[in-house]
């Protein structure tokens, strides 16, 4: 049993991250619970207080008293934490300690202690409820995110603790491994495990779930159980700042996207990594100029690849783009292309946002940068450190510098992954407010709410090569929606239209 | 794409497999007596121990490669060079003593790195009863090392797209400003990702006050016994001369 009794707490200054106030919550052994809420709502914060991390490795101020079947977590170690709470986190990047999947599964259980058979049995028995076997002996570094993510989960199940908690691990999946999330949680319900969940999406969770609790500015505002939850109107939801619990419900929703009469062609682009076959295949393609196009696949099907060789960023590959008359070999797209990546903070350099923009114009000219800014919202930030921004915000500041280098084409890499609604919302905004200025937009998205928000075309990868290429109109629509809802039932999860 | 610094899962169990203390104590060996010996038949024993190493652990190609070049370089040092006189002389003898010295230790260290896992070394650490305050920073480095390569690529990547990349011309007009470009975002993002880690490993139980085990079996067998032998053998000759 967990239990928060007037829990208040707050990080210590400098901090970007909002503290909690005065939480009181009680978890009953083999609950499965749902923390949802806009970013910054104090999820992750209370998870951490379920796992020990705070006080113990995050410091600031805590009043009241975390109880963990009868420990008060505030005073114990994290290594007799880690005995009852297992953790998984959002970054498959950074959650490891080996560099091999077996030897990670082996982790907890040599920090306990336990001797090298019962080591063996426990991991044996693991990679027989994962069904990992193809994956044990494999190095890190090799894995695909969903991949880093099983065995992340599987990782801390060794260990046999009583209670999971998880923060966004959903975040960096894309559809298919998101069902296998979902699979796994379900396999630890069944076994009675006490599951505590933050999230942004919400539909792979909405049958599980046995409490929803709804935060806001450090508080819980609401419970819902799955009932009252999947009862509410998507108005509602969005207004709460939630996504969407039905993928199959959404809907496009359009509205003043303008687009050119030309096409953009590319041809001949193969692209294999050595001494393997090609990661994408692609001969000819004509994609509508100035549109917005989601770039959609599993993961490994080679968007990400199609993506550097796009902007030009892969040297060996051969394909040329042409527009308008005009053909553009990988050098000369370098030029024309922008690649707003998923983790922003590799693309920021400078000092101040200001010369961040500066630095991407041919000639330093003050007064359009601040016109720049000011149409991205980002003035009053103009002598900011870019770090020191929010994620949203840094992610404007690279949008802005796209612009201010006058890029005709801009790629965007998972823009929203791991976003709240009110986010979503923004990024999509900024999307339509390039496709005004007559920019052509790619992106790749695992983000159904988003392509129907702001995509008008949709390329659809499978095993490096293109095998749909539509515009999002109604038949469109219902084709992309599809794609996605097949992606979660034919893996076996519980098909969309049951729970209306 | 290969940044690893040593190998992250293991080659199959058909190949010879000596233990990390073998291959390292075989290391210092060729190091220290291939500065010290003048004997080319020792020192072609000396060369022989890593590279018959390197053929058992089916690396032809390199293993090939590396005794055309060794030969090569014995038969400069002892027919090439007392025949030729003053400058050519000089440049030959600079590249034949490079190599016929520091060839054995390179193929050795070559070896070394490229046929032991991190978690092989890590427990060989263990069983040399080395500190866990020195044993948890290495295995951390070698867990890390990957991703600084990572990450580093993609901001060089995104360098390139801003136009402010190697080949833009700005490296020689803003030296500096360059290196922060590449070291700024760096920073704060191995800074990011080890604060992470640390977090992560921490909810794994790290650190606590029991004796860690670890599952990764090596020991000494036969072919360490036999290997060390030769070493020391050799190793002995070399003192005796």
């Amino acid at each position: 049993m967990i239990e928060l009794k007037n829990v208040c707490f707050s990080y210590i200054q400098g901090c970007k991250e909002n503290g909690l106030h005065n939480i009181n919550l009680t978890i009953r052994d083999g609950e499965v619970v749902l923390l949802c809420g806009e970013s910054g709502c104090g999820k992750t914060t209370l998870t951490r207080l379920i796992n020990g991390l705070i006080p113990n490795y995050y410091e600031g101020s805590l009043t009241g008293e975390v109880m963990l079947n009868g420990r008060a977590v505030n005073n114990l170690p994290l290594y007799e934490t880690a005995k009852m709470v297992g953790s998984v986190f959002q970054n498959p990047r950074s959650q490891f300690f080996n560099v091999d999947t077996t030897s990670e599964l082996a982790f907890g259980c040599e920090n306990m202690g336990l001797p090298i058979e019962e080591i063996q049995r426990r991991i044996d028995e693991t990679v027989c409820d994962f069904k990992i076997e193809t994956l044990m002996g494999r190095s890190i570094f090799k894995l695909s995110g969903g991949e880093k993510q099983k065995i992340a989960c599987a990782s801390v199940s060794t260990c046999h603790p009583d209670i999971f908690v998880l923060d966004e691990p959903s975040s960096n999946l894309d559809t298919s491994s998101i069902e296998d999330l979902r699979e796994l949680i379900v396999m630890w319900k069944s076994k009675g495990k006490t599951i505590i969940i933050a999230e942004h999406r919400l539909y792979f969770l909405r049958e599980l779930a046995d409490r929803i609790l709804y935060m806001k500015e450090g508080r819980i505002k609401e419970e819902f159980t799955s009932r009252e939850m999947k009862a509410m109107s998507l108005s509602r939801l969005s207004g709460m700042g939630l996504r969407s619990l039905f993928l199959y419900s959404l809907s496009k929703c359009k509205s003043g996207l303008s687009q050119k009469q030309g096409y953009v062609s590319l041809s001949g682009f193969v692209f294999s990594y050595k001494n393997q076959h090609p990661a994408i295949e692609i001969h000819n393609l004509s994609i509508p100029e100035g549109g917005i196009i989601a770039v959609i696949g599993h993961n490994g099907a080679g968007k990400s690849t199609f993506a550097r060789c796009l902007c030009g960023l892969e040297k060996s590959c051969k394909g040329v783009m042409s527009v308008g008359g005009k053909s553009f070999n990988g050098r000369n797209r370098l030029k024309h292309f922008y690649m707003v990546m998923q983790d922003v903070n590799h693309q920021l350099f400078t000092e101040s946002v200001l010369d961040e923009i500066l630095l991407s114009m041919d000639k330093e000219d003050s007064q359009r940068a601040e016109d720049i800014l000011n149409s991205l919202d980002l003035l009053s930030f103009k002598d900011m450190h870019p770090m020191s921004l929010s994620g949203g915000q840094k992610q404007r500041v690279a949008i802005a510098s796209a612009v201010a280098s006058q890029k005709e084409f801009i790629l965007f890499d998972e823009p929203t992954s791991g976003l709240d609604f009110k986010h979503m919302q923004q990024v999509s905004d900024n999307l339509k407010q390039l496709n005004q200025m007559g920019k052509t937009l790619f992106i790749i998205s695992h983000d159904l709410e988003l392509i129907l928000r702001s995509c008008t075309h949709v390329l659809h990868f499978e095993k490096g090569r293109v095998i749909d290429n539509y515009p999002i109109d109604d038949s469109g629509e219902k084709k992309v929606v599809s794609f996605f809802v097949k992606a979660s039932e034919e893996r076996g999860g519980t098909p969309d239209c049951l729970c209306v | 794409m290969q940044t690893e610094l040593l190998q992250s899962t293991g080659a199959s169990h058909k190949h010879l497999r000596l233990d990390p203390r073998t291959k390292l104590f075989i290391a210092l060996i060729t190091n220290t007596a291939a500065f010290s010996g003048n004997v080319w038949y020792l020192m072609v024993a000396l060369a022989a121990i890593p590279l018959s190493l390197l053929f058992a652990s089916n690396k032809i190609k390199s293993g090939v490669y590396c005794t055309l070049a060794y030969i090569i370089a014995v038969l400069l040092n002892e027919l090439v060079m007392p025949a030729t006189h003053g400058i050519p002389n000089l440049f030959i003898a600079m590249v034949a003593t490079t190599l016929y010295r520091m060839m054995p230790g390179l193929i050795m260290g070559y070896y070394l790195v490229t046929t032991t896992t991190v978690s092989e070394f890590v427990a060989s650490m263990e069983r040399m009863h080395l500190s866990q305050k020195i044993i948890i920073p290495m295995s951390v480095m070698f867990r890390f090392f990957p991703t600084i390569g990572e990450e580093a690529r993609a901001i060089g990547d995104a360098m390139r797209m801003r136009g402010i990349g190697l080949g833009s011309g700005r490296l020689f007009k803003k030296p500096m400003a360059m290196l922060e470009y590449r070291m700024v975002p760096l920073l704060m993002s191995t800074v990011k990702i080890g604060d992470e880690l640390s977090a992560a490993s921490l909810t794994r139980g790290l650190g606590g006050p029991v004796k860690r085990t670890n599952v990764c079996e090596i020991g000494f067998g036969v072919q360490d016994i036999a290997i060390l032998i030769i070493g020391i053998l050799i190793f002995i000759a070399f003192t005796i001369n």
